[in-house]
């Protein structure tokens, strides 16, 4: 992803996204290859820094979105039509999504959707394109019959945390600048993180008897997805409220998966698709002026079309998503075929697909 | 309000968030397989746990307004008052990024005891632990050394970066902790061997790298004290890694992997209360000594039987008692006009420093010993033994680390 969405990025991506306006759709493509994009900062996105700065900073997240995808389809999916699947997603889905929210001209932008750091354009679009791949791909061999076991959770539990802490960049760094709106968001992103993660685990003691260290985790990430959106835009113990919300929500969400036969492998749905949506709305409804004054009122400050809007956001960008992944994997599937043979997968991806094997 | 500061201290902030992870990693690697997600769950866990608790009351205890230069009052509950101004702390960054810097460092020392009674403790018997020792110690301990009107603060002790505060207090808990749950099974006869040692590698590099944040920090700006602390921060910890490896191989034959993470951090806990007041070549000798003498306390603990699993009394608790007392006998008024130590003609700093040191040891064996003995009578604290040796991870969480 790093070295594919990168180049796109250069060539096409960064252009398409935030390039000169076309109709509010899409950006045009005079900035391809960076031409205009210089040190000098952009009028349009942020005054006091290089422009390219902004350009690199968005490659990241463009970087990041399809990555979180692949999560929804481990170890089935062949790695050549992984690698076309995720240069046309960043093309036809990430790129207009993140025009539409983020850029100047953008017509949800225009329209008053707000999503501080991600939580449309990151979280709700590999949610949705994670759905849309469980459909079409289906449960790998054995689902819900053999085990499935985690190899290494230290591993993940790592991953978390260097997740968290990356995190900061990302919401923080969102505000653009060493301000405020950013010290509001570190803290919301903080405090979201863990109202997350120990909601989580409280629902896991409650229902299952454990709280298990895989939970927290989860739960963490679920805290950091549901603030993306709303990071900037809420105060400290709203975040926390926003948090707690997601610790329940993503729990069931991903409980739920197991009634529906979906094999969503890493739990994509559940966490990124269903955190971006329920933090796209509260944002909706925990945003207030007092907290960042270039921002909104919510529901609870007496601004009920904030919500709508928001929920407007939701449905376009998770509705767009959801069609243009099916028809693009439907399309894939059909030409060049994305699943392993029933024989390697069991063989296993790392040999038959990159001739390795990660320990001897 | 300063945008370089603001910029400086939020990525200090998430610097040492990122302490809290790697020191699971560090303590993760070091535990036996069948314990390395609870060992892990447990400094994880504080995380969540201490963010709630530093909202809800925590930070208004911590830093409230005075209350007989012992704890804040309740003004801050729910981070009241505590906004986008800069605060009475720090008169560059919004009052908010403070609070969470600070939040950072109430996470790790709750997460630092975790050493000592590692693979033998409930999780349910942790989690009252840690909410109530966060409570009942972190928070006075805290507003003593760094409260606006805190009494080791009015006196003139010296804490640059939380010595007191975190090593010491959370070493004095772990020596109470490792000798009231007493030893594990097994302890002295079967092997327990660290499960991963890359691991602990790995955390102890991560906890470098998060403490130029815990450090330079501390110096609340972009300054040229932070540049001083992030410097005497590195050539510290170098030379207790130096001088742990070398002295392992006089005594004991061969330098280990674990003796230089080891006394790296050893090193780090030094100078994390002399970092912005000594200069570099003190801060080499406070690191280097702390190296070997965190490395005869781990050696002496063999000897005296108590069974701090994960040696946060050798090296938290010896290394923070030195590293405060070496403040006072370094600190220059020449590197930073905040005070002189013994060397530079001021023996009283010595004994302030001392004092200081004294009084948070008390008050942590005293506090920590009834906290954890309440908690054994209520519930109880170690798991049964046929738990500890099926291990906590599948009794205590259902799960397992790893199924290659």
């Amino acid at each position: 992803m790093i070295a594919l969405v990168s180049i796109e990025w250069v060539y096409l991506g960064y252009s398409m996204s935030f390039g000169p306006d076309v109709g509010g759709v899409i950006g045009d493509l005079s900035w391809f290859a960076l031409n205009d994009v210089d040190n000098a900062p952009s009028l349009d996105y942020a005054i006091t820094i290089p422009h390219t700065v902004f350009m690199i900073y968005q490659c990241m997240f463009a970087i990041i979105t399809p990555a979180l995808i692949t999560g929804a389809f481990a170890e089935r999916v062949r790695f050549t039509p992984f690698l076309l699947f995720a240069l046309l997603w960043t093309i036809l889905v990430y790129n207009p999504v993140c025009h539409w929210v983020w850029a100047k001209g953008g017509w949800l932008a225009g329209m008053g959707v707000l999503d501080f750091a991600g939580g449309l354009v990151v979280h709700v679009t590999c949610g949705a394109a994670a759905l849309a791949a469980v459909l079409v791909i289906g449960p790998r061999q054995g689902y819900g019959r053999t085990s499935f076991m985690p190899h290494n959770l230290p591993m993940t539990l790592m991953g978390t945390g260097l997740l968290w802490f990356g995190w900061f960049g990302f919401n923080g760094g969102s505000a653009l600048a060493a301000n405020e709106v950013a010290a509001t968001a570190f803290v919301a992103t903080h405090l979201a993180g863990m109202a997350g993660m120990l909601m989580w685990v409280v629902m896991e003691k409650f229902i299952m008897g454990n709280a298990t260290t895989l939970g927290a985790a989860s739960g963490a990430i679920s805290g950091l997805a549901t603030i993306t959106p709303a990071a900037g835009f809420v105060g400290p113990n709203a975040a926390i409220v926003i948090g707690l919300l997601a610790g329940v929500l993503c729990f069931l969400a991903v409980r739920l998966k197991s009634r529906f036969q979906f094999d969503d492998s890493l739990d994509v749905v559940g966490i990124h698709g269903v955190g971006g949506v329920v933090g796209t709305l509260c944002l909706g409804i925990f945003a207030s002026t007092q907290v960042n004054p270039g921002g909104v009122d919510g529901l609870l400050a007496g601004n009920s079309a904030q919500l709508v809007k928001q929920l407007i956001g939701v449905v376009v960008v998770g509705g767009y998503t959801l069609v243009v992944s099916w028809i693009l994997l439907k399309v894939i599937d059909v030409t060049i075929g994305l699943r392993l043979t029933a024989e390697n997968e069991v063989v296993g991806l790392d040999s038959v697909e990159h001739s390795e094997t990660a320990y001897n | 309000m300063n945008t370089g500061d603001t910029a400086f201290m939020l990525i200090a902030t998430a610097m040492v968030m990122v302490m809290t992870p790697a020191l699971a990693l560090f303590y993760g690697g070091l535990v036996r397989s069948k314990n390395v997600l609870a060992t892990t769950m447990q400094s994880f866990v504080c995380l969540g746990l201490v963010s709630v608790l530093w909202v809800v009351y925590g930070y208004s205890l911590a830093f409230g307004p005075d209350v007989g230069h012992f704890i804040g009052n309740f003004d801050h509950v729910f981070l009241k008052g505590v906004g986008l101004e800069a605060g009475p702390y720090a008169a560059t960054i919004p009052a908010l990024l403070f609070c969470a810097f600070q939040l950072m460092f109430a996470i790790i020392t709750p997460a630092l005891i975790t050493g000592a009674f590692a693979e033998r403790m409930k999780f349910t018997a942790f989690l009252t632990f840690t909410i109530l020792w966060s409570t009942l110690v972190y928070l006075p301990v805290c507003h003593w050394v760094w409260g606006q009107e805190g009494w080791l603060l009015k006196m003139g002790a010296l804490d640059f970066a939380g010595g007191t505060v975190i090593h010491i207090n959370s070493g004095a808990a772990a020596l109470v902790a490792a000798l009231v749950l007493g030893k594990r099974k097994g302890y002295g006869r079967d092997s327990m061997h660290p499960h991963n040692l890359p691991m602990t590698v790995l955390g102890a590099g991560l906890l470098w790298f998060g403490w130029f944040g815990f450090n330079a920090g501390s110096a609340l700006s972009a300054s040229p004290i932070a540049v001083l602390a992030l410097f005497t921060t590195q050539v510290a910890t170098g030379a207790g890694a130096l001088a742990w490896g070398l002295a392992e191989w006089k005594i004991q034959g061969k330098p280990t992997t674990l003796g230089v993470a080891s006394g790296a951090l050893a090193g780090l806990v030094a100078i994390t209360p002399g970092a912005g007041f000594v200069s570099p070549v003190s801060a080499i000798i406070m690191g280097g000594v702390a190296g070997v003498i965190c490395y005869l306390a781990v050696l002496a603990k063999t000897k005296m039987g108590y069974d701090d699993s994960l040696d946060v009394v050798g090296i938290h608790g010896v290394g923070g008692i030195w590293g405060a007392l070496a403040t006072g006998i370094f600190a220059s008024s020449v590197v930073n006009p905040a005070g002189n130590g013994l060397l530079n003609g001021n023996p009283h700093q010595l004994v302030v420093q001392a004092i200081g040191v004294g009084a948070t040891i008390a008050y942590s064996v005293v506090v920590t010993f009834i906290i954890l003995k309440i908690i054994d009578v209520l519930i109880g604290l170690r798991v049964s033994s046929d738990d500890e040796t099926q291990g906590l991870d599948l009794t205590q969480h259902s799960e397992v680390g790893y199924t290659l």
